[in-house]
């Protein structure tokens, strides 16, 4: 690849910048509280592949890119390096979440039961045309139940190792400081598992449904079944100054384990997590977990090709950088294809 | 709470002031201001908590992402304050930061105003959970 360095285009890039903010107009923070409260499920999915977890600068850059998902990611992950790293919250563990949906299509009666929650997944999807003729859509509200459901749900994997169904390998604890991270280290192969999750939550949630779907077709080494599918709320647990550990908040997490029948007689499962509510991105992300191991290299579901193609940031870069200016690269290739051309006169002529 | 083997009052009492209704906890530092008297200011910022969490097949912990917060941490009357909350309001954190100076001064009306949050922290935990029990499946085998 090269690069040339031209003169000239000063004021048309100026005004082509200019061109864009005018048409997405004045960004006010009624605009932007609009967004926050009207749109929680694509605030969700921004922050997830920002890796970012705040709904106000999620709904800001959505506002300021007009739409654009991957400009708004893009915005946020610029943004968050210029923040301090405060402290690293203790680990979310599973039976500590503040549970709105917990089901699995694998297991009829799991312990604590089926909890669909907040979802679209048996209702008529029907555009609601009304709206635009001045009638409002007003939801029906819910019927709350007498007693609540308990705000924790016990863990589907631990009952199955504890049955014997899933191998309980035993875990390496590791200090919080020692938590890989790719944000500070390489993406090096094979990678380490916390690398692969970490990647996973904030890739791309397109990207992560095309490979994931790919191997649910029949491109991967296993087909899944939703073991559990989880939406809840965590609790960011910090510590003090005195030393007393408290939550700082809670944040919106989805989490899924899909499972295959695997060749050692025992189930196997896959796991994928992220922040906010993004059901298609952590079953799809799940199943490419589970495909991951002895996936053929190069193949939709080997982890390398997995973890480098769906980065947001990396990808929606490498795709549009190709519209910048390439005259050298391309007037290079004019020349080779006009060197044949003289080289063989039958060949047609290449134009200027 | 979800504390980790430190259960007490404090763990909770930080966690229900974290999880304050912004105005009202806002409203309350500035009563108990005055008598904490001159106040210095350690830290007034926003920054990044990670955050990990574990997987449930092999028990890896690994990096979901990165959690917005603002932090506080002030001197007054001889005591310190500390205030974290998600998000970016520092004047949110600040109060925290105040409302805790306060505790350990036992100033007057901070450990009725903890109780009252708490209260309406676990009426809004109650009714959201009756609305998620009101989705149970309540599965028929036949």
């Amino acid at each position: 690849m090269a690069y040339v360095a031209t003169r000239g285009g000063e004021r048309a890039i100026e005004q082509a910048e200019r061109l864009y903010r005018e048409q997405l107009g004045t960004i006010d923070a009624a605009r932007v509280q609009g967004l926050r409260d009207a749109l929680p499920w694509l605030i969700d999915r921004v922050m997830g592949e920002a890796s970012l977890y705040d709904a106000d600068l999620a709904a800001l850059a959505l506002a300021q890119a007009g739409g654009d998902l991957y400009e708004a990611v893009l915005l946020l992950r610029a943004w968050r390096t210029t923040q301090p790293r405060i402290a690293i919250a203790a680990p979310v563990l599973q039976e500590d979440l503040f549970t709105h949906r917990r089901i699995s299509a694998a297991f009829k009666d799991i312990p604590g039961g089926q909890i669909l929650g907040p979802t679209l997944d048996y209702a008529h999807r029907l555009l609601a045309t009304d709206v635009l003729g001045g009638a409002d859509f007003v939801p029906v509200p819910v019927t709350p139940a007498p007693q609540a459901a308990p705000a924790q749900q016990p863990s589907l994997a631990a009952w199955q190792k504890a049955m014997g169904l899933v191998a309980d390998p035993p875990r390496a604890e590791v200090a919080t400081d020692d938590i890989p991270d790719v944000t500070r280290e390489p993406l090096l192969f094979p990678a380490a598992r916390a690398h692969s999750l970490q990647s996973l939550a904030r890739a791309d949630t397109g990207g992560v449904l095309a490979l994931g779907y790919a191997a649910m077709r029949g491109y991967g080494n296993a087909h899944p079944t939703v073991n559990e599918l989880r939406l809840a709320e965590a609790e960011v647990m910090v510590r003090h100054p005195s030393g007393v550990s408290f939550s700082a908040g809670r944040v919106k997490v989805s989490q899924a384990e899909v499972t295959s029948k695997g060749k050692s007689g025992q189930l196997e499962l896959g796991f994928c997590a992220t922040f906010g509510w993004n059901e298609v991105k952590v079953i799809a992300g799940a199943t490419l977990d589970l495909n991951a191991g002895g996936a053929e290299k190069g193949s939709a579901v080997e982890e390398e090709f997995v973890l480098y193609h769906t980065e947001p940031v990396e990808s929606s870069g490498f795709c549009i950088h190709f519209k910048l200016p390439h005259y050298v690269t391309f007037q290079s290739a004019l020349d080779a294809m006009r060197g044949a051309a003289v080289a063989d006169p039958a060949k047609e002529e290449v134009p200027a | 709470m979800f504390d980790r083997g430190t259960s007490d009052d404090a763990s909770t009492h930080l966690s229900v002031l974290a999880r304050a209704e912004p105005g009202r906890i806002k409203a309350m530092a500035e009563q108990v201001l005055p008598a904490l008297g001159a106040v210095e200011v350690l830290i007034s910022r926003t920054g990044l908590v990670m955050l990990p969490l574990r997987d449930t097949v092999k028990g890896v912990d690994f990096f979901l992402g990165e959690v917005l917060v603002a932090e506080a941490h002030i001197r007054a009357g001889g005591a310190e304050g500390y205030g974290m909350v998600t998000g970016r309001d520092l004047e949110q954190a600040m109060a925290m930061a105040v409302l805790d100076a306060a505790r350990s001064l036992r100033l007057p009306g901070v450990p009725e105003f903890v109780r009252q949050e708490a209260a309406a922290q676990a009426a809004s935990d109650d009714a959201r959970l009756r609305r998620i029990e009101a989705t149970r499946v309540e599965m028929e085998t036949f």
